[in-house]
């Protein structure tokens, strides 16, 4: 079940999925995101919120384990500057991929920053401030 | 904005994607993690081929740490276990951490392989372009819509300039804080992890903030 082939089969089929449901919740638009963070609109927050009540139930009921991971020092610095990044190009790493798609063009842009930013996270980490890397796909 | 999906779709859509990747791979999901591993590829190849050279010797260890249990009983703390190349590759990040139970975990003991994830990023991609030529939304343009140019800038120079700092605040901040949107916001909240609830509720809350602030003050 766990091989090579089904892990690729399975992110192909994540990744058309994902890209597929997310711009059609409108996650690419930033109209619509901008909406959602100042509560003008509650539909894509209701979106997100909804998916998580349902994969925890299912996650119980299948008794999903959880990955390593415990609250280190880079959580709360680095979730205020992705929440702020998020806000001001209105990509978290999945979305500017679908904005291009989208035929948004300067996504582009913020994608080239997010492969920086990470780049400059790493180079960053392992001279000062040694942390673990977290629990993201992990 | 009719045309976009009702909440409840999209909840039921974002909920098996992250059921469904769970159930097959046995591994949490995390688009940022993806990225970073794509970005980091030769680096990350070299741990793969590190990994499989070491894997025979581990499966050895491991045996041999059974059959010697199975004569002398087990010892407590006598046998530390292999240390996994990916962890022992990495001095000032482990990857392999003891969680607070102490039960070794099925998920995350090895990244999914490179080459999976970069299909994944590229699967976003194709995703969407379907995504977008179906609902007739597909529109080459070079801004980033009305949104953006109403609450954030209409000058096209700064508008690129907003979007690579924001691209690397989110690089940073991601990898920083261990995970994103996907990673912590849905496959960690959904196994109800401390460390991503924390996580969304910094990440969304900050995001309201500053949007907040482009909507009613800049």
């Amino acid at each position: 079940m766990r091989t090579r082939g089904a892990i690729l089969l399975a992110n192909i089929l994540t990744g058309l999925a994902l890209g597929f449901t997310v711009t059609n919740i409108g996650f690419g638009d930033y109209a619509e995101l901008n909406r959602m963070f100042t509560f003008q609109d509650l539909r894509m927050f209701l979106a997100f919120a909804g998916a998580v009540v349902i994969i925890v139930c299912v996650f119980a009921l299948l008794r999903v384990r959880r990955t390593p991971g415990r609250i280190h020092a880079g959580v709360i610095p680095g979730a205020v500057l992705f929440g702020t990044g998020w806000a001001i190009s209105g990509g978290c790493p999945a979305i500017p991929i679908i904005q291009v798609a989208s035929g948004y063009l300067p996504a582009v842009v913020t994608i080239l920053g997010i492969a920086l930013g990470m780049r400059l996270c790493r180079w960053a980490g392992s001279r000062y401030f040694p942390l673990d890397s977290g629990s993201c796909g992990m | 904005m009719s045309s976009y999906w009702p909440w409840w779709a999209g909840a039921v859509g974002l909920a098996l994607v992250t059921i469904v990747y769970t159930l097959i791979t046995d591994r949490s999901f995390g688009v940022s993690s993806a990225w970073d591993r794509v970005l980091h590829w030769r680096r990350e190849r070299r741990l793969e081929q590190m990994d499989e050279e070491f894997g025979d010797d581990r499966a050895l260890a491991e045996a041999l740490a059974a059959a010697t249990a199975e004569h002398f009983g087990p010892a407590p703390g006598a046998f530390p276990p292999p240390q996994a190349p990916y962890g022992a590759a990495q001095p000032p990040s482990p990857r392999v951490e003891p969680v607070a139970d102490g039960d070794l975990p099925v998920t995350g003991r090895r990244p999914a392989p490179l080459v999976t994830q970069a299909a994944l990023l590229v699967s976003i991609f194709l995703g969407g372009l379907v995504a977008a030529l179906v609902s007739g939304r597909f529109q080459l343009r070079y801004d980033m819509g009305p949104g953006f140019r109403d609450l954030v800038t209409a000058d096209q120079p700064t508008m690129i300039a907003l979007l690579f700092l924001g691209g690397i605040l989110v690089g940073f901040g991601t990898r920083l804080a261990g995970g994103c949107s996907s990673g912590h916001g849905l496959s960690g909240c959904g196994r109800l992890q401390p460390v991503s609830i924390v996580a969304t509720a910094v990440f969304f809350g900050t995001a309201v903030a500053v949007s907040f602030l482009l909507w009613k003050v800049i």
